[in-house]
This record gives C-alpha cells, sequence and structure tokens, in this order.
C-alpha cells in the first residue's frame, strides 16, 4: 500500500522520505503560482518576501481580512476542520461542507505541512505520490477482504452494491477526493471519479461504513418485498422522509448516521435504487411540445 | 528523525473519541519537545486513517503508542494490520516501527487512576466512614481482555492500601455496575471509569442506570462520586510517552532473547 523506496543493501545510503519530498513538492508548486492554487476547498498562497503561507477558504478569495478570522497557529488548522458552518461535526475532511471565514498563515513548509494535514489529512502526500506515478491503489475487494468484526460482512456486498455505494458516497456532491479505486482489477469503478487534487487511493472507513448498510439492504431478500416490490427499509425511509417533509422541513442526520433514514449518502443511495421503482423509466420521458 | 504515532478509535459521529488523542498529542509536543520531531495523531474511524499515516510521517524511527485500555481485538488484530505491522518492531522501507502495548496494563496507569480521583475529591465534602473505589470497565465479548485490565488496576490499586475497599463493575459483563454500587458497604463511594474517551455510555446511559445527578450523587447512605474517565486525564501524555520509551527497552529485550 505503501510508497516502497528501492532496497538498499547494507543500508549506507540514507533512506529516501516521500513526505518530506511531499512537503518541498507541494511548497515548490505552490510558490510557483503567485495568485495561489486551490486544493479541495482552499486556495494556498505564497507570501511574498518571507517565505510564508497562507491558507483560505476558495469562497472567502478577495475578501478583506478584516471580515475574516486570523490565525497563525497551523494546528489551528484543526479546529477550523472540525465542524461545519452549522456546527456539524465533519468526520470527512473532503466533504465539500469546509466552513468559511477564517485566513490561516503560517511560516514555513512545515507548517504547511502540519496545516494541511489537518485540513485533508495525507493530502499533500497522496497529491505527490499520485504525480509521481508511485501512489498504490488498494480495490474494493482487497479493502474488503481485510475487514473484520462488524464489517466482515461488507465482503458479500454485489458488485452492484459497491457500483452504488460509490456513487452515493464518492461523487463531487458528497466527497472531493479523486476516487481512484476500483471494484475489483477487472470491474472499473462507474461512479464520476471526480475533479479534485486530492487522489483517494482506498475506500475509506466512512464509505466501508455505508457498504455495510448497503449490504445490509441487499439481504432483504425477495421473501421481504412487498407486492410492488419495497422493502421494508425503503416503506421506512419513504415515511420517515414524508413525515419530517410534512412538518416544513426536513432535518437531515449527521454525515456518517448511516443508519437514520434521513441521511444524505442513504438518500442518495434510494435515488438510485428506489427512484427507479416508483417512477419506472417511460413514466420520467420528458413530455413533447 | 523520529516520530510518534499516536492511534485513537475516533468516531464517525462526534469528537468525544478523538479529542483526547489530540489533547494528548498537544501535551506530548509541549512537554517533551525534542524527543520527537514528529508527533501525529490517527485513527481507525477518521482521518488521517491507520493506512495511510505512515504516508504522511517523514521519520524513519517511528513509535505507534495506541490510546487504548486494553490489549485485545484493536490493538492485536486492527491496529497491526492496519498499519502493516509485523509484532513489537517491523522494519520496512528503511523505516523502523515500533509498536507499544495499550495504556491500560502499563503499571503507571494506577497513578493516573488516582490522580482522576484526587481531581474529582478536591474541595469535596466526604461522609464520615468507610470509602470505596469502584472501577468501572466496558468489558465485551469480542474482547476477552477488557475486563482482565480493570481486574489488573483494581489489584494493584488495593495492594497501595488506601481506600477501605476496591471495588469493579462492568456495563456489559458480569458484575453489573448498579449492582456494585448499590451494594457496596461504604458511605463514599467513588466511581471511575476506565474508559478512554467521554461517550454515549460516561454520558447518558451510566448515570442514568445508576441515576447519577452529576459529579456528586447523594443517597440516603452514601455518596457517590462519578468522575471522568481516566483516558482524558492530562497525565495520560506521559504514560503515552513512558510506554513510548518502553518500546526501545523491549526491542533491547527481544534482542537479547534472539542472540
Ligand atoms: S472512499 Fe469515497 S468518500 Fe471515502 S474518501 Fe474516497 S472518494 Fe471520498
Amino acid at each position: 500500500m505503501r510508497a516502497t523506496s528501492p532496497e538498499r543493501p547494507g543500508g549506507e545510503s540514507p533512506r529516501r522520505s516521500t513526505a518530506a519530498e511531499a512537503r518541498a513538492a507541494f511548497a515548490h508548486w505552490v510558490n510557483e503560482v503567485p495568485e495561489g492554487l486551490p486544493f479541495g476547498q482552499i486556495v494556498v498562497r505564497a507570501l511574498p518576501g518571507n517565505g510564508g503561507y497562507e491558507l483560505r477558504h476558495v469562497a472567502d478569495v478577495g475578501i478583506p481580512d478584516g471580515d475574516l478570522v486570523a490565525h497563525n497557529e497551523p494546528r489551528a488548522a484543526r479546529e477550523i476542520a472540525k465542524l461545519t458552518e452549522e456546527g456539524e461535526y465533519r468526520p470527512l475532511k473532503s466533504s465539500p461542507n469546509l466552513k468559511r471565514g477564517w485566513v490561516l498563515r503560517v511560516k514555513d513548509d512545515r507548517a504547511l505541512y502540519v496545516a494541511m494535514n489537518y485540513l485533508y489529512p495525507s493530502g499533500v502526500a497522496h497529491w505527490h505520490l499520485y504525480r509521481n506515478g508511485e501512489l498504490e491503489i488498494t480495490n474494493y475487494r482487497e479493502n474488503a477482504a481485510r475487514q473484520s468484526g462488524i464489517y466482515k460482512r461488507v465482503q458479500r456486498l454485489s458488485d452492484e452494491g459497491v457500483q452504488n455505494t460509490a456513487k452515493a458516497c464518492c461523487e463531487d456532491a458528497v466527497c472531493l477526493k479523486k476516487t481512484l479505486w476500483d471494484v475489483d482489477e477487472n470491474t472499473p469503478l462507474a461512479a464520476d471519479r471526480g475533479e479534485g487534487e486530492i487522489p483517494c487511493p482506498e475506500p475509506c472507513s466512512i464509505f466501508v461504513s455505508l457498504a455495510r448498510r448497503v449490504r445490509l439492504f441487499e439481504r432483504e431478500n425477495k421473501r421481504d418485498l412487498d407486492a410492488i416490490g419495497l422493502s421494508p427499509s425503503e416503506k421506512e425511509d419513504l415515511s420517515a422522509l414524508v413525515e419530517a417533509a410534512a412538518t416544513g422541513s426536513v432535518k437531515f442526520a449527521r454525515e456518517a448516521e448511516f443508519e437514520e433514514p434521513l441521511n444524505e449518502r442513504r438518500m442518495r443511495y434510494r435515488k438510485l435504487t428506489l427512484v427507479p421503482k416508483l417512477r419506472p423509466v417511460e413514466d420520467t420521458a420528458p413530455e413533447e411540445g | 528523525m523520529k516520530a510518534l504515532i499516536i492511534v485513537g478509535h475516533g468516531s464517525h459521529l462526534n469528537e468525544d473519541s478523538s479529542l483526547p488523542v489530540y489533547e494528548h498529542a498537544a501535551l506530548v509536543r509541549d512537554r517533551y519537545a525534542g524527543e520527537f520531531d514528529e508527533v501525529v495523531e490517527c485513527f481507525w474511524k477518521e482521518e488521517p486513517s491507520m493506512r495511510h499515516v505512515l504516508d504522511m510521517v517523514e521519520a524513519e524511527e517511528v513509535c505507534v503508542v495506541p490510546a487504548f485500555i486494553s490489549e485485545g481485538y484493536f490493538t492485536q488484530q486492527v491496529i497491526p494490520r492496519e498499519l502493516g505491522l509485523d509484532g513489537p518492531v517491523t522494519h520496512r522501507d528503511g523505516r523502523t516501527i515500533r509498536y507499544a502495548g495499550p495504556l491500560g496494563t502499563f503499571e503507571g496507569m494506577p497513578d493516573v487512576i488516582l490522580e482522576r480521583v484526587d481531581d474529582l475529591l478536591k474541595g469535596k465534602e466526604m461522609r464520615p466512614g468507610r470509602t470505596a473505589l469502584v472501577l468501572l470497565g466496558h468489558g465485551t465479548d469480542l474482547n476477552k481482555n477488557s475486563g482482565g485490565v480493570v481486574y489488573l488496576n483494581a489489584e494493584r490499586i488495593r495492594e497501595r492500601g488506601v481506600y477501605d475497599l476496591v471495588e469493579v463493575g462492568f456495563l456489559d459483563q458480569d458484575p453489573p455496575i448498579a449492582e456494585v454500587v448499590e451494594g457496596v458497604e461504604a458511605e463514599n463511594v467513588v466511581l471511575i471509569p476506565v474508559f478512554i474517551a467521554e461517550g454515549w455510555h460516561t454520558r447518558e446511559t451510566i448515570p442514568e442506570d445508576l441515576r447519577l445527578t452529576g459529579e456528586v450523587t447523594e443517597r440516603a447512605d452514601k455518596t457517590i462520586f462519578y468522575g471522568a474517565p481516566v483516558g482524558t486525564h492530562p497525565s495520560v501524555a506521559d504514560l503515552i510517552i513512558s510506554r513510548a520509551r518502553e518500546t526501545k527497552e523491549r526491542e533491547a529485550q527481544l534482542a537479547r532473547d534472539v542472540s
């Protein structure tokens, strides 16, 4: 899984640190472009003259400093990345819900690397390895084979289930990483892999958790379906949605709360698998005239 | 260069689980500045994942300390598998990775528990009579050692003779904590969860099951003092460092055993 450096018999020459290379390469990349470079939802810019760097939300470019909360400790990035604008916990840092309203200035490339690793954990290292063609990819089946305990059941998720989980979990609307892994070596991922700078080399723990949920949906076997082909959990989700909408405001479950009906990724999965049952293709043809 | 990696469980839902890991890492950077060039956090359910943390660490000498209480499923299966460890010492890609034992079995743990008790009782009034310390463990089927580590710490504290009684109780195994707390024959009962972090149990199920009203609960026959989990105590940072230092000794021991 990790980038390996060539074996060195005798071990005289110093070890190659791909992380140190990544830190330097990232700083160099940023230094080359005075107006700054986007990475995920932030823009990183070299500060003229002093070797420092500035980070801010991409939507806050051009906003006067006085209107932003200024930080200069690289570890402040952890607090910045912790909660959404609405105060929800962010278990997946590549989710497109980074809050705005801050600016972080750090003194050098080391501090930049620390800050980046709180905003996009291991993002710079993977960006660098990917650019060099050295990022090792772990496909879904290899990842699933490693799972144990309550996650062992994801090994039995069907290929179609993996594909739909990826569409529900990984596309740019919900995760800004570029999805590089496949179902297995012969089955490429069907989801839109995304345009982001940050590569995703392996299903993450949020994905595995949703995959487990989807596997439980798959297990609602034919016997459990009603006359029009709906499963118990599909009916539960529809009821929850109707009840919530009837109050005038739908309160969504937390980002990774996949056991709750009104979870965005769970709903994205339902859109792929339930909506076609409810609204067969012929009904959706655009009206003429 | 040297790196310390602190491994936490993490959570998809809130920061309860990762917060102590970040806090201990910050204390280590502060108190032991210079001992490690990098102090990095990683998690099972959060980012950076154990799977990828080594990609972002620069050092060639790495020490991994699990912020877990007991030896078991996580420390023996999940962490070694995810980090690609071969055992107490792994040599890979020109790197030496030393893997420390969990915190709960460490001989320094009773001291942290007693510090936690001192913090809890500071400025509070005790009833005349006996004082019992009750250690609360999770206890699960998945992890047979999780009960053992609580008994181990109870025994070590008992040996010091500072409390009239030292008892243990569990959430998911016998003896149930509610029975222990009700039945213990002492006027003061000090209840300390031997958990690594705050969470649903420490905040909700335990106070509810034991009908606690906060840090101090007055009953007709006793006063119950309810402490925060040991794992969040600032002294755990020192425990982590001791564990990290010990891995070097362990390696030397292993080398001696082989030769
Ligand atoms: S597995 Fe999917 S959701 Fe997780 S980080 Fe990769 S692209 Fe994002």
